[in-house]
């Protein structure tokens, strides 16, 4: 039936300005340009081993206090010396060096040249406490910043460290994945780096049920780090093998281990509707929505923001997510205490919101617009604007009645009260909404009340002010709300109108036409 | 054009020129410099002039020209050559910076302003150099220097403010944070010091004023659109001091001025402005600070004083507080009742005030006191920000506020009472403050919709507004009576009936008080009562009601306009049409009177239009009274034919741009009175219409149509037989609008009226050629707009001409040709059509496609016939598609060069809506059954055939109800 069928159509194609629902999900884009600090409820992409993390760690406890008795001269003598004793002496000493808590001296140590040396140390089996400072050391060196992990990576660890990972000494073994796991964290080319030398099935090899969970900590968050960066993504390969592990992982009680997991899914999942499929086609969702309620921020915050990523996918996904319960847990996780989580809460809506209006049923049903209108009035602000990108991608795609409940729920009030923020995109975001709910009022012969309603809110005001507004778009957007809707006269149903008409075209000789 | 004295000199000549008052000399001296601005070396020329010219004047002019050349020049546009070549950018880049900060301050403002041209399009890319050399003017210590540098960064950053997140926006913010933010903290810290160190130098502390307000005004700029890193971690520094700022006081930057906002107070709006930034955006990071922002600002709300220079500062401040009260988790700030009562009395009651520049406004300047208090442009007065305030206190303490400002308000009275004349100001507060207390919602229609229930309003109306109204002197207090009636207009929503029945005496004696404002008042509340509506929509008052004042009205309105200052006010004459509109046939005896004084008006302000407001409901109000008389007496339309059109020539003659539009509507509400032939005045001026240089103007447009359309409805057969030879210029009229996008629907109402009213062999030798013209359009630039308009036309040719005129007439342009319009436009665009009589044309047409086009049975067009009839089906039952492609969103403003030309049209000269089929097709679907038995009668057994195997389930559901209804079958 193409005739009939037209409306749903045409309905998909007018949501958000024409462009279509997937196009109005808003990806997270890992790339994109921050002005502000790096977030602090993110995952850390490197971590500096600054203690002994392991009790039987087969070299002499490290003193309390880092007491440094070689020089540097002592240390690289030391190092390039034949005897294993002095190599040890001098490589403990750098190790302990690199992780002092303050200002540890990662530079110099490369620039003295001991790395070479130390990725040597890797490969002597005969000395499992030589191995293990050696890696130590070479994991603060990879640690540091992008240079630094390259001068470990040059240097030639990935392969050693990789074989390291077989040594039947747990914490020479432990402290390789801890190297790598820096190492892949530094970007998408070391982390390819290290999947190519096939260090994913060494590391899964490793999991099991009597592994102490700090080192099964330190296995999980190196697979997040093997899954985590775009441009590229991790090769297929990768995502296939590391998945399953993931999945056995999500089932631990342990909020750490469920935290890297997590964020190794949330990784996997920022990205092409396929990549999503993959993680989606697992069955994990409906595991992931009972971690939504944890009450561990770790293991929250990362659950949350994978079940976002689902649903920034195709409507099968989606609904998938659905049906695993995400809605029963929102409402929630917008109520949180924390603003993080409600902002994540209301983007992961706002993109349910972009779905097909049987979606936005869902919301309804789930009785999504109380929080969601609590947050628009008394949310931070960076919390306001996803809850404003929620409603605008539901007055978009809504039906009549949708839209009837979305005014219903008190929606105006906030939004009108918005239109002063200082945030460009967002005022005209509201001026999209507004408008948008007008058309429809139109069509219903409502205008009337709703501009009066809109009137009370302080809202003409506000769009009048916003017609001078610098932003053009803003101004024309404003204008054409005025125009179009708060014409001055009500008379006799005719409208006061003054239109803008084009003045540019070109005079045409007016016999022209009679003389072809 | 070298760099030789020779040219310096030549072009030293021609500026002076440019300043000569006679236009002799100007016109020809501009003419030259932009005849040989596009040779290299120019803008050296004129840079070297700036600098090093003797004449001051040269230099100034020198550096004007440079700013307008950059201006129309530097941008690139594509496709279009470069307008200045290379070598000159390069070197106008290397040199402006400097020449601009060694420039004296008039001729910086310019060059700083080039700068900013130049950057907006150069930088940073192509003017990687700029940052660090304004950054190491830091060093300079000279802060004359510095401060041209701080103003070129404010003109080049500010548009962060405004545009949107984009990687390109944000890579440069992020550049600018990199090379700036440090430099600018630092200078920012060493000018507080150099501040403290010359604590004693006026002079030296104006500059480091101006300094601080500049970076106060860059720091608001580089922290729009995100907190930056660097800002965060600077916070403290930059906090602290702004809060150190607020708190400072210094005698020697005190000024005399009460109007100018000193330096000070620049500076500490300013500061308002980011802590309100911050407190909003950045609510986390900030909230440390906030109690601290809020205790500073309360203190020097309470520290401030009433002269007007501290008119912005104190707006901000307020409403920083407005805004911050509001949140929930800062409410504890303010509950204290101690807070509260000192909040309204220190802070609301003061700012609510009427001051004496407020007095001086009512009296002197008038207008702009109107504009402020009536039309609320008051976004920035400090009683504005108070009443905002005061909301904002409401949301959480609603009852305590209202308490105490009881008290105040009854004391207030109590002041006033003692001694009216001395006292009247307590009264105006009292009655300020009861209104925006009591508002909680208002629209302009309705006044007040919601009101805080504590305060009773009709009784407040009752003790205090009626006594002041009622008094027989309107000339006394006129600041209270423009109260009282105030009163009455906003909440008259409140106020019941009987007591606004009372007032309208009141009102319309007030219409002669001397004061503008009060006699304003009076009109623009008359006119919103008048507006009001009751129960069943009806107006409130009826005419009968206002029947016992018509004539004092009347005449009380007319007098307004004669009084000193009020000649063109335009809430008079909103008020006269209202009184129009509302009264109908009781204005009839008065019309004589009226129409004579409405025209002698027309002609006086037609000398030089100025108030269009004004002019607009002067036309309502003719129109009005040719309707409202013409209903009554067809034939009067003489006598108003008589009075007006000598004025209308007039103005025609005169060219007077503003009125043509209204002219020309009046003149087709005429038209459309006269039920006969077209009188000889009129074809007179046929041909005038059709004159290429009234087209041109962009505003006459729709009101020409208009005018051509009732030519054509009433005289097409006068203009068939009389003025054949003009049916070229018609067409040719028609051929122009079209080719334009945002006037083609216009072209479409000319074309559908010359199809529907000019006998078919008038226009049988052009009809080919208007259809490749359309053809030509549609390829290339279709527009959603071009295709409805298209559409309804190809319809009402169908209805016209007949369903195989329509078919041939495609078919001879190019063979196939009707199939593909079928296939690619009518069935796939046919639900865009919007509007029921367009939707019926639409119908109708289609309907003699499927059933009076025999090649739709038995040809190869034959495959389409179902999937017309589901998209005729469709057309009938599916919501209208109003989905426009991505890219026609706004098309028809983006089209137009400025916002100049509008047309305003007249409601009450208002075209009656036309149906050309309505007499032919009552129902379009009972039509549709009934031509398709027609047709099923001449084919037997073909149609049932048709429709049952291709046309879906749906829509042949659709389809029988209609066939049920028209009570025929299918054969």
């Amino acid at each position: 039936m193409p005739t009939l069928d037209a409306p749903e159509e045409r309905r998909r194609k007018f949501k958000y300005r024409g462009k279509d629902a997937s196009l109005r999900r808003q990806q997270r884009m890992a790339v994109s340009l921050e002005l502000r600090k790096a977030k602090k409820d993110e995952q850390t992409l490197k971590r500096r081993n600054i203690t002994s993390f392991c009790p039987d760690t087969p070299s002499e406890k490290p003193a309390k206090g880092v007491v440094v008795s070689l020089t540097l001269g002592e240390i690289i003598k030391g190092v390039n010396s034949s005897d294993p004793v002095l190599c040890f002496q001098a490589t403990q000493t750098a190790r302990k060096m690199l992780s002092q808590e303050k200002n540890p001296p990662l530079k110099l140590v490369i620039e003295a040249g001991l790395i070479p040396r130390m990725v040597e140390f890797l490969k002597s089996s005969l000395y499992p406490c030589l191995q293990f400072e050696a890696a130590w050391a070479l994991t603060n060196i990879a640690s540091g910043t992008s240079e630094q992990t390259r001068a470990v990576v040059e240097g030639g660890a990935i392969q050693p460290l990789i074989e390291l990972l077989s040594s039947s000494n747990v914490a020479v073994c432990e402290q390789a994945v801890w190297a790598l796991g820096n190492i892949a964290g530094d970007g998408p080319e070391f982390r390819d780096n290290v999947i190519t030398s096939n260090a994913i099935p060494h590391l899964l090899a490793l999991i099991s049920p009597t592994l102490p969970i700090t080192f099964l900590r330190n296995i999980t968050w190196t697979l997040s780090n093997l899954c985590r960066n775009k441009n590229p993504y991790p090769c297929d390969t990768a995502v296939k093998q590391i998945l399953p592990a993931l999945l056995h992982l999500l089932q631990h009680q342990d909020s750490e281990v469920l935290s890297d997991a997590c964020w190794a899914l949330s990784y996997l999942t920022d990205g092409s509707n396929k990549r999503i499929g993959q993680v989606v086609d697992t069955g994990v969702l409906p595991r992931l929505v009972v971690l939504m309620t944890s009450s561990e921020l770790n293991v929250l915050t990362p659950s949350l923001r994978t079940v976002g990523n689902i649903v920034t996918g195709t409507d099968e996904q989606t609904q998938m997510a659905i049906d695993a319960g995400m809605l029963n847990v929102l409402p929630q996780l917008l109520q949180h205490n924390k603003p993080s989580i409600q902002k994540e809460a209301a983007w992961a809506l706002s993109n349910v919101a972009a779905g097909p209006c049987h979606h936005i049923q869902q919301l309804l049903a789930y009785d999504v617009l109380p929080p969601l209108v609590a947050l628009l009035k008394n949310g931070e602000f960076k919390v306001q604007k996803e809850a404003v990108w929620t409603v605008a991608n539901f007055a978009t795609g809504a039906t009549m009645d949708q839209l009837i409940q979305l005014v219903h729920s008190g929606v105006l009030e906030p939004l009108v009260n918005l239109l002063t923020a200082p945030d460009v995109k967002i005022v005209l975001i509201i001026l999209d909404v507004i408008s948008c709910i007008l058309q429809a009022a139109e069509k219903r012969s409502e205008k009337e009340n709703l501009c009066l309603l809109i009137e009370e809110l302080g809202g003409i005001d506000r769009i009048e002010a916003l017609q001078l507004h610098e932003n053009r778009q803003i101004g024309r957007s404003a204008l054409n709300i005025i125009e179009k809707h708060f014409g001055e006269e009500e008379d006799e149903s005719l409208t006061l109108l003054s239109r803008v008409i084009d003045q540019d075209y070109e005079f045409i000789d007016y016999e022209c036409l009679a003389k072809k | 054009m070298e760099l030789s004295d020779a040219n310096l000199q030549t072009l030293t000549e021609y500026l002076k020129k440019t300043l000569d008052p006679d236009p002799a000399i100007r016109r020809p001296a501009e003419k030259f410099l932009e005849s040989v601005e596009g040779n290299q070396n120019y803008p050296l020329l004129l840079l070297t002039l700036l600098e090093k010219s003797q004449d001051n004047v040269i230099k100034v002019c020198a550096s004007v020209t440079f700013k307008n050349y950059i201006k129309r020049n530097w941008r690139i546009v594509e496709d279009e050559p470069n307008k200045i070549c290379e070598a000159d950018r390069v070197a106008i880049k290397a040199n402006i910076v400097h020449l601009m900060l060694s420039s004296p301050e008039q001729i910086q403002k310019q060059l700083s302003d080039a700068i900013s041209i130049i950057g907006r399009e150069d930088f940073p890319q192509k003017w990687p150099d700029l940052l660090t050399e304004m950054v190491n003017r830091f060093q300079s210590g000279d802060f004359h220097v510095i401060n041209g540098v701080l103003r070129t960064a404010h003109s080049l950053f500010k548009r962060y403010r405004h545009e949107f997140k984009s990687n390109e926006l944000w890579t440069e913010i992020k550049l600018v944070l990199d090379a700036f933010a440090l430099p600018l903290t630092n200078l920012f810290k060493a000018t507080i010091e150099l501040c403290s160190t010359h604590a004693n130098d006026a002079s030296a502390l104006r500059i480091l004023f101006s300094s601080l307000i500049l970076i106060s005004k860059l720091f608001y700029s580089l922290n729009f659109q995100d907190l930056p890193e660097f800002f965060e971690d600077n916070m403290e520094t930059w906090m602290n001091n702004f809060h150190t700022l607020l708190t400072l006081d210094n005698k020697l930057l005190q000024t005399d001025d009460e109007e100018e906002a000193g330096l000070l107070e620049l500076l500490k709006s300013q500061i308002c402005d980011n802590a309100a930034l911050y407190a909003q955006k950045y609510d986390e990071e900030f909230q440390r600070y906030l109690p601290r922002f809020v205790t500073a600002i309360w203190n020097l709300l309470v520290t401030t004083g009433q002269e007007v220079k501290y008119d912005l500062l104190v707006s901000n401040a307020i409403q920083f507080l407005a805004s911050v009260c509001e949140r929930p988790h800062y409410k504890n700030l303010f509950e204290d009742q101690n807070t509260l009562t000192s909040i309204c009395e220190k802070v609301i009651v003061p700012n609510m005030e009427f001051r004496a520049a407020d007095e001086e406004a009512f009296e002197d300047n008038s207008e702009e006191y109107i504009r402020r208090d009536l039309e609320g442009s008051d976004i920035d007065t400090r009683r504005r920000a108070a009443c905002d305030l005061v909301r904002g206190l409401c949301k959480f303490f609603e009852g305590p506020v209202t308490g105490i400002f009881s008290g105040y308000v009854n004391s207030m009275l109590q002041e006033y009472a003692k001694n009216p004349s001395v006292n009247w100001k307590h009264k105006d507060a009292a009655i300020y403050l009861v209104t925006s207390l009591a508002s909680k919602a208002q629209t302009q229609k309705h006044g007040i919709t919601q009101a805080n229930e504590l305060v009773n309003l009709t009784e407040f109306f009752v003790n205090h507004i009626l006594p002041d109204l009622k008094s027989a002197n309107v000339n006394e207090f006129p600041v209270l009576k423009a109260d009282g009636i105030k009163y009455i207009m906003i909440f008259r929503n409140q106020v019941p009936k009987e007591h606004l029945l009372v007032s309208i005496p009141l009102l319309i004696n007030h219409l002669q008080a001397e004061s503008i404002v009060v006699h304003t008042y009076a009109a623009h509340a008359l006119e919103r009562l008048f507006t009001r509506r009751g129960p069943n929509n009806a107006t409130l008052f009826t005419a009968a009601e206002i029947a016992p004042f018509v004539e004092i009205l009347l005449t009380n309105l007319f007098k307004a306009l004669t009084l000193p200052g009020s000649s063109e006010n335009e809430y008079i004459m909103k008020a006269i049409m209202r009184s129009f509109s509302l009264l109908q046939e009781a204005i009839i005896p008065y019309i004589p009177t009226l129409i004579t004084q409405l025209t002698q008006k027309l002609l006086a302000v037609s000398k030089n239009p100025s108030k269009p407001h004004f002019n607009h409901y002067m036309f309502e109000a003719i129109c009005l009274s040719i309707r409202i008389t013409c209903k009554a007496n067809p034939a009067a339309v003489v006598n108003f034919e008589e009075a007006l059109f000598l004025v209308f020539t007039e103005i025609l003659q005169n060219d007077v741009q503003e009125f043509i539009p209204y002219v020309f509507q009046v003149m087709s509400l005429l038209l459309e009175t006269h039920k006969n032939d077209i009188p000889s005045s009129y074809m007179a001026l046929f041909p005038h219409l059709l004159q290429p240089v009234l087209w041109e103007r962009t505003g006459n447009i729709p009101a020409l149509v208009r005018l051509l359309q009732a030519f054509l409805e009433r005289g097409s057969n006068t203009i068939a037989s009389a003025a054949a030879d003009k049916i070229p210029g018609l067409l040719g009229v028609f051929q122009k609008l079209i080719a334009s996008k945002a006037n083609d629907h216009q072209g479409f109402y000319l074309l559908n009226s010359i199809i529907e009213h000019m006998p078919p062999e008038s226009v049988d030798q052009y009809r080919k050629q208007i259809f490749i013209l359309l053809f030509q359009r549609l390829q290339n630039s279709k527009t959603t707009k071009f295709i409805k308009s298209f559409l309804v036309f190809i319809n009402l040719y169908c209805i016209k001409y007949g369903a195989l005129a329509l078919q041939e007439i495609f078919d001879g342009i190019q063979p196939k040709m009707f199939g593909m319009v079928l296939e690619k436009i009518i069935i796939p665009e046919i639900q865009k059509v919007s509007g029921n009589v367009e939707k019926k044309i639409c119908a109708v047409g289609i309907t003699k496609l499927l059933t009076e086009c025999p090649p739709m049975m038995d040809t190869e067009y034959t495959k389409l016939w179902t999937p017309l009839l589901q998209s005729l089906i469709g057309l009938f039952e599916l919501p209208e598609d109003d989905t426009i492609p991505d890219e026609e969103h706004f098309i028809d403003i983006e089209d137009t060069p400025g916002y100049q030309t509008a047309f305003s049209q007249l409601a009450f000269a208002g075209k009656k809506e036309h149906d050309p089929v309505g007499q032919m097709v009552n129902n379009p679907k009972i039509h549709l059954a009934q031509s398709l038995h027609k047709l099923s009668t001449a084919c037997p057994g073909r149609v049932p055939s048709m429709v049952s195997t291709s046309l879906n389930a749906e829509a042949l559901q659709y389809l029988q109800g209609y066939l049920q209804a028209a009570s025929v079958t299918l054969l």
